[in-house]
């Protein structure tokens, strides 16, 4: 065998140990890799004596491989470090998933989504845009909450909170989901009654909306495209009370047709703001005009302008309130259906606990 | 200690469980057994080599990925002391168990025979059922 064959079995034992030694702490590389060496020359010299020749280069290798990766042998050598260590990890879980899901992910889809899309002459572009946005403010609130947390680790207030705990911060156990009770349903069944008795007589009656007003303000013609969907819309109301009263037992129905009712109400009153914006400006009476028997004056526009502005300023905060109600609402079902999977734990077992 | 191994290991085999799992939980169960071999063995005076080849020989073969770091921790621990010397022409770290190693041991040893009596009955039991 050549002096160079020879060599590069111990060159690959030189690499290997060289290989180690970038990975560990500076401080400790001299001592772990001599140790470390001493153990591998040992197994060589065992090899070959058992062999009586010198080691081939593929036999060195098979030791080399069997102790195992540089990196990984290195890292043996380390104290465990964790950005975010298994005790805050839960926590940390929790609070990611509260922020995005529960809050960056409701503000983008009912208010800053609304506010780029709907003004937008592009439509899909300003969705789009809406989107990269989401994902920018969605990698900088997860990337701000693992600093939190990681700090927090490091600092060992982690350890602090987990370890001081006691009877009054045990969470309270979840309230077992009632139907509604059957006074309630009748109550609100004879409500939704009552609104579509008003809605029927209130053009015919403007009194009822209008009050006092009512004498010299009249409804605008817009209300002649919406007047039906809304009856509509209360006539679906009455038809979801009256199911709650007959199947009350159908406890995924409320929440589910109380969502359809708040997704379908925010449509109409969608096309109603969009229409009410379309109203030429000089004329802009959208929800009430003067009356024709009323003679036109300065105060009495005034005041037809002032109620106009108040029922859209009205109608937008309804919008902005039903899109949170249907937030929530989505929210509600969800949590209804995950109840009703077998892997969800009943209250009422844990109680028994 | 072996026994428990067995067992553990023929539960894997005869359930076709998950090989990782398996790996995984034979890992879990040797850990805290090793230490108590290495400082068995550390009654008298060895070198990491013929420490590994000892332990190998009596049937508890550890990669020198595992004893290294472990024997380093014993010592900050300060379970077990070291020195380098010369032999046969080469420099080799002995270990041996230090005062406090040794007290320590004895302790753990109680617990490891408490835990085995107990491991004993409870898989006696079982096996009864």
């Amino acid at each position: 065998m050549s002096t160079a064959s020879k060599s590069k079995p111990n060159e690959l034992l030189e690499r290997y140990l060289y290989g180690v030694k970038f990975w560990l702490p500076k401080k400790q590389q001299a001592d772990i890799i001599a140790e470390l060496s001493e153990d591998l020359r040992s197994q060589v010299e065992d090899k070959e004596t058992e062999l009586g020749r010198p080691l081939d280069e593929d036999e060195m290798l098979a030791i080399l491989k069997r102790c195992g990766n540089p990196i990984v042998v290195a890292s043996r050598y380390r104290p465990q470090t964790q950005l975010i260590g298994p005790a805050l990890f839960p926590i940390y879980e929790f609070v990611l998933k509260l922020v995005l899901l529960w809050v960056l992910l409701p503000i983008f889809i009912v208010i800053v989504g609304p506010a780029l899309i709907l003004p937008a002459t592009n439509h899909v572009g300003a969705f789009f845009g809406v989107l990269g946005t989401l994902w920018t403010a969605f990698f900088n609130t997860a990337a701000i909450v693992t600093l939190v947390f990681a700090v927090l680790e490091r600092t060992g207030a982690a350890l602090d909170m987990t370890e001081k705990w006691g009877k009054c911060s045990l969470p309270p156990l979840p309230k077992r989901p009632q139907p509604p009770s059957t006074t309630h349903s009748i109550f609100e069944l004879v409500f939704a009654l009552i609104g579509i008795f008003w809605l029927l007589a209130v053009r015919h009656y403007p009194f009822l909306l209008l009050g006092p007003l009512s004498t010299f303000l009249t409804p605008a013609p817009l209300w002649n495209t919406f007047y039906w969907p809304l009856v509509v819309l209360a006539c679906l109301s009455l038809v979801r009370h009256l199911i709650q009263v007959a199947r009350p037992e159908l406890t995924w129905f409320p929440p589910a047709s109380q969502l359809f009712s708040t997704v379908v109400g925010l449509v109409v009153l969608k096309y109603l703001i969009d229409a009410a914006s379309r109203t030429p400006s000089g004329e802009w009476h959208p929800f009430v005009m003067l009356a024709n028997s009323v003679q036109t004056t300065g105060q009495l526009t005034r005041v037809v302008a002032i109620v106009n502005v108040s029922i859209l300023l009205a109608m937008a905060g309804t919008w902005l309130g039903l899109s949170i109600a249907a937030a929530i609402q989505a929210g509600q079902l969800v949590r209804h259906f995950r109840r009703r999977t077998p892997s969800a734990i009943d209250p009422a077992l844990l109680r028994l606990f | 200690m072996y026994h428990t191994v067995c067992v553990v290991h023929y539960m894997a085999n005869s359930n076709g469980a998950n090989p990782d799992l398996f790996e995984t939980l034979r890992l879990e169960l040797r850990r805290g057994c090793l230490v108590l071999a290495v400082l068995a063995r550390l009654k008298t005076e060895h070198y990491g080599y013929t420490l590994r080849k000892s332990l190998s020989d009596a049937g508890l073969a550890i990669d020198e990925g595992t004893l290294y770091p472990l024997l380093r921790r014993l010592e900050t621990q300060g379970l077990l002391v070291s020195s380098w010397r010369e032999e046969d022409k080469r420099n080799k770290r002995f270990y041996r168990m230090s005062p406090e190693g040794e007290r320590v041991f004895a302790q753990l040893l109680e617990e490891w025979k408490s835990i085995n009596a107990s491991l004993d009955r409870t898989l006696q039991e079982a096996g009864r059922l």
